[in-house]
């Protein structure tokens, strides 16, 4: 080969080259999930509790709406609000990871929800049984956004204050909505319950785009 | 996507800024880091930026080794050895998310950072199974 002297700068130059032809590194596919719920609900500790990385926080800003999402009139006032976001991941293997946002459930914050829920496959609402209230917003918002969700009810210490029907009913939800009952401290409840989601974030895309692979047996219900 | 201005002190080595008051890396990043949004991005806010969410994937082109940069970019472009999601560099060096979205873009216009995107907004069924069976795998 034939060898022609230059300076460091250019054989760095080309080396540099090289390397990047070869090792052009490709990422993951990120898969993401919303966890949302009312404050205190357990949304960090179900994001904790399966993440392989301890929960990170970003915050961003975003712009939030002073009136409830039920009443978005022309004069709405908007201001720019500073929302902290926990977020945790799984990695499924080299060419998938997992992530879950944690995110403030406030109907305020449905402006910051539009950019977070992009390209997001589902939500899990975590609520908690003795403030059923306080999970109205987010379900509200994941059904008029059509995303896939499930309502996880966190069992405080094993307690429902009410039975899953009851708040099924309460919450005036469609049938089709899975409502389950899980442990956000609990690594395979919280897997369970993605596993739920993610279910339905199945039956949703399948809706769209029929399965190509040779993926195995769907059950979804399809119409 | 149209690449958007690269600022003068990314594009030529030659028009680094000053180091004295600008180490490469600051003896506290995260304090550092976190005080000056503003300053960091020259003042300039987000705009229609829509190709980076939370959880899209960066990574620092093999082989870029840019002539002294800020303190930030630094951090990032060291941060960005592996894939990693922009979410996750505002976290681990505490700018704020819209702040890192900004720098990503620039380091991104000036060949130093890659940024995945996702073509499709919302994955599709195989790649939804694929996720299924491997949390069913996993734990
Ligand atoms: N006993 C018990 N405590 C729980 C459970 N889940 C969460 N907690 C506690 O409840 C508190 C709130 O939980 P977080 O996970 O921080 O809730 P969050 O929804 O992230 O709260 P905000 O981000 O402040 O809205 C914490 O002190 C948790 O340790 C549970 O299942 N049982
Ligand atoms: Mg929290």
């Amino acid at each position: 080969m034939d060898f022609v002297p230059s300076s460091d700068r250019a054989l760095a130059t080309t080396y540099d080259a090289h390397l990047m032809r070869r090792q052009t590194p490709s990422a993951p596919i990120p898969i993401k999930i919303i966890i949302a719920g009312g404050f205190g609900v357990g949304k960090t500790t179900t994001v904790g509790a399966i993440s392989e990385i301890s929960p990170l926080t970003t915050e961003a800003e975003m712009t939030s709406a002073s009136v409830g999402i039920d009443d978005p009139g022309p004069t709405s006032a908007k201001s720019t609000t500073t929302v902290a976001m926990d977020f945790g991941c799984v990695t499924i293997d080299q060419t998938l990871k997992l992530y879950l946002f944690g995110t403030p459930g406030q109907s305020r914050f449905a402006f910051m929800w539009d950019e977070l829920i992009r390209g997001a496959v589902g939500a899990l609402v975590i609520a908690d049984s003795n403030r059923l209230n306080d999970c109205y917003a987010s379900i509200d918002y994941f059904e008029r956004a059509d995303m896939p969700f499930a309502v996880g009810v966190n069992a405080f210490d094993g307690h429902l204050a009410h039975d899953l029907d009851e708040i099924r009913w309460a919450l005036a939800i469609n049938e089709n909505i899975p409502v389950l009952r899980f442990d956000a401290r609990d690594r395979v409840s919280v897997r369970d319950a993605l596993l739920v989601v993610l279910e339905r974030a199945l039956d949703h895309a399948v809706r769209r785009k029929p399965i190509r692979g040779d993926a195995g047996p769907v059950h979804m219900g399809l119409p | 996507m149209e690449p958007r201005g690269v600022p003068p002190y990314l594009s030529d080595p030659a028009a680094t800024r000053p180091s004295p008051n600008c180490p490469d890396r600051p003896a506290d990043p995260a304090a550092t880091l976190a005080l000056r949004p503003f300053v960091i991005t020259a003042g300039r806010v987000i705009g229609d930026d829509t190709r980076m969410g939370f959880e899209t994937q960066v990574s620092a082109l093999p082989g870029a080794r840019p002539a002294r940069l800020t303190p930030e970019a630094n951090a990032i472009i060291a941060i960005c050895q592996r894939p990693i999601s922009v979410a996750e560099v505002s976290a681990r060096l505490r700018l704020h998310f819209g702040v890192t979205k900004i720098l990503i873009g620039d380091l991104h216009s000036a060949g130093h950072i890659i940024i995945h995107a996702v073509d499709d907004e919302s994955p599709d069924p195989d790649t939804i199974l694929r996720v299924i069976h491997g949390l069913r795998a996993i734990f």
